[in-house]
């Protein structure tokens, strides 16, 4: 997958979601939204499903393995100069990545966030922000602090969102997806264990993923209970999970994935708790070669509907579908019971057909 | 106040915000183990291709094999109590001064133990000098440049692959000693340093202090606030002496009190919470603060494996392991600091073996 096909699919996405907004607010003088609508479906309600007042999502950028030293995708390092490579690689994503992550204290307590958006969405651990509507102080690295909300809290997955008062812009980092994780893949936890302290500001640690499930990471980061809500960054500097809890283990670090941030965004943004009302569609996608089924649910509605592992989705109700992440903003602005058109390619030939979504099984915990 | 900030920010996620459901999920492995036996997408990273596993380590035996006849291994009756660093040619050797119990010293290079010997110790950053009697000992090389965030940290030992291996995590700062006390209440109403109570038992007591003492200097400087005085006693530590000017009535004295720690803390975390946070940390240094200056790595390395270089990829030390602090804090004495304090050492040892 090359990047600029990345870029389209952003811009698809965020022009979509702005289209959004012109139609609920002013939909008679906005053109742009009247010239993205398709005449031909007529389905409005799920070309755009309950976005209407959904700030941007967290942009989600790419992971291109061949861009990495190949240090980095070997089983270990073998050599000093691959030792030295990874050093640089490393030293650079820090300064890089270092902005983003503040630290947080919201009553008593304090843990770690980081900024998804220039707008100053902060992603955090549910139990970080606890409710709703708290008032937070944010200590950016360099010690200035400012003042915020927290928002939306999925204790079950334990996500929480919390805005940054103010429009910013704040220096974000790119989301990544867990399905271009694997286990084996060097990672680097931020944050700021034990609350903001002026003369230390980050710590930052490197491990590896040890185990990789759709809702969890697992790495050899050492994190410590203070760490709480800040970013795991993987090696094209993407946040993949945010410090969720550990074990008497040092190797047990327990992260919990950014799927539910993504599957949740809608309810997160608008200050609700609870788990996301994910439609649920039993099929794990990666981006390879466009967004490709990897594995089907022999219980869920993708298997019902005919999909098999290796097709390629090329169309979501009559729009292309250029990457995993943009199937899952179609499956998590869906409800359950509604019903996809799915336009795929398996092997030679395109074929469609529709995949009824369900509600999600009860998650694993 | 280094301690209860810990323990408060520690302790945060798990108090002060989730229910004791994630408690009991966070300390128990054996739940998240069940569970990924019956999840179908999950496998398990081999460990010996872990950070520190077997296979990573082997990668970084050129600058174990360039460093490994700079560190001993300090054994005090026969067990290990800390790895030191080579400094010269003649078998001196600096380690971590509060890692040597009383007990028969000996010291393990790369293949014989050799006798050693205490010759002084350094309190300000908990250094000892031994001399190794011992040929064929490399002293280390000093890296020259900064360090940087990121950079490989490398604990080497005497054998063939490092001890352990992690980033250096943030960059050189101090480390304030843990909190000691004089042993004061003030009066809080009074605009000036009135002493309301005394804490039964601490050195102001001891020293004869009274309620209703005014202290107006400390160790000769003059001082007119309660907040001057809690400033300038926090850098010292537990059984130092501070020189306190007292006023009483019309008479004004010196009083010398020893600082001691605050008495046991009897609110704050539970004993239970507290037994859970120490075994997520691990065993931790007995004298983790109170440092000049120091790097932080996230190494796991036990307290009785400080005391060695931490090396670079190039294997040019850039500190000397002083202490395990944490989960995931170790702290390294910079390179400077630690030729400064054997200079020290090397001019005026101590006669006496001060282990305790």
């Amino acid at each position: 997958m090359k990047p600029a096909c990345w870029l389209l699919v952003a811009a698809f996405i965020s022009t979509a979601v702005r289209a959004d907004i012109s139609t609920t607010n002013s939909p008679s003088t906005n053109g742009i939204s009247q010239s993205l609508e398709p005449a031909s479906t007529g389905k409005q309600t799920n070309l755009y499903p309950r976005a209407f007042d959904l700030p941007e999502m967290p942009y989600t950028a790419p992971a291109d393995r061949k861009k990495l030293p190949p240090a980095l995708t070997r089983a270990t390092p073998t050599s000093v100069a691959e030792l030295q490579s990874i050093q640089k690689h490393v030293e650079a994503l820090v300064a890089r990545v270092s902005p983003t992550v503040v630290a947080v204290e919201i009553g008593n307590g304090s843990g770690s966030g980081v900024i998804i958006t220039p707008d100053g969405y902060v992603l955090t651990a549910g139990h970080v922000c606890g409710a709703p509507n708290r008032n937070v102080v944010f200590t950016f690295p360099d010690g200035k602090t400012a003042r915020g909300k927290t928002l939306g809290v999925n204790s079950v997955d334990d996500i929480g969102l919390m805005k940054i008062d103010g429009k910013g812009p704040w220096t974000n980092a790119a989301m990544g997806e867990v399905e271009d994780a694997h286990i084996g893949d060097w990672v680097l936890a931020l944050g700021h264990p034990g609350g903001f302290d002026a003369t230390r500001s980050l710590v930052v640690r490197l491990g590896r993923l040890i185990r990789v499930s759709t809702d969890m990471l697992q790495s050899d980061c050492p994190i410590s209970p203070g760490d709480s809500g800040g970013p795991l960054f993987d090696m094209y500097g993407r946040v993949i999970g945010i410090h969720s809890f550990i074990s008497t283990s040092m190797t047990a670090n327990f992260h919990v994935a950014v799927t539910p941030c993504y599957d949740g965004w809608a309810q997160l943004v608008a200050g609700l708790t609870g788990t996301a009302p994910r439609a649920y569609a039993g099929l794990v996608e990666v981006s390879d070669g466009g967004c490709r089924i990897a594995a089907v649910d022999t219980n869920g509605p993708a298997f019902t509907a005919g999909l098999k592992i290796g097709d390629i989705v090329l169309k979501v109700d009559g729009r292309d579908l250029l990457a995993a992440a943009s199937f899952r903003h179609w499956e998590a602005e869906s409800k359950p019971g509604e019903t996809l058109r799915l336009e795929i390619k398996r092997g030679d030939k395109v074929l469609s057909m529709d995949l009824a979504l369900a509600s999600p099984p009860r998650r694993r915990r | 106040m280094i301690l209860s900030r810990h323990a408060v920010f520690g302790s945060a996620p798990f108090s002060r915000f989730a229910t004791g459901a994630l408690l009991a999920l966070a300390f128990t492995l054996g739940l998240e183990l069940a569970h990924a036996q019956t999840d179908p997408f999950a496998s398990t990273l081999p460990r010996n291709r872990f950070l520190n596993g077997t296979d990573t380590l082997r990668a970084f035996a050129p600058v174990t094999e360039a460093t490994r006849h700079s560190v001993v291994r300090l054994s005090v009756d026969e067990a290990l109590a800390a790895l030191g660093t080579v400094m010269d040619t003649n078998g001196l050797v600096l380690t971590k001064a509060s890692e040597l119990k009383k007990g028969k010293l000996t010291c393990w290079l790369t293949d014989k133990e050799v006798p050693a010997e205490l010759i002084g110790t350094d309190d300000e950053e908990d250094l000892a000098l031994v001399r190794v009697h011992a040929q064929g000992l490399v002293p280390v090389q000093w890296a020259e440049e900064d360090v940087a965030v990121g950079q490989w940290a490398i604990t080497p030992g005497t054998s063939d692959t490092p001890t352990a291996v992690g980033i250096i995590s943030a960059l050189p700062r101090r480390i304030r000693p843990r909190r000691a006390l004089i042993g004061v209440q003030f009066d809080i109403r009074a605009p000036t340093p009135k002493i309301d109570q005394l804490l039964p038992g601490l050195g102001a007591e001891k020293a004869g202090l009274k309620p209703g003492d005014i202290i107006s200097g400390v160790n000769g400087s003059s001082v007119t606030n309660r907040d001057q005085i809690t400033e300038i006693l926090r850098d010292f530590r537990e059984g130092q002496t501070v020189k306190i000017h007292i006023q009483r009535a019309e008479n004004a004295f010196d009083a010398d009190i020893t600082m001691m720690p605050p008495p046991e803390q009897t609110s704050g975390l539970s004993s239970l919470r507290q037994r859970s946070l120490n075994r997520v940390t691990g065993e931790v240094s007995q004298r983790a603060e109170g440092f000049e200056k120091v790097i932080e790595h996230d190494s796991v390395l036990q307290p009785w494996l400080c005391g060695g270089p931490l090396v670079n990829l190039e294997g040019k030390a850039i500190g000397l392991n002083i202490a395990r602090a944490g989960r995931v804090t170790t702290y390294a004495l910079p390179a400077e600091l630690v030729e400064k304090a054997f200079e020290r050492l090397k001019v005026t040892p101590v006669s006496t073996d001060t282990r305790k």
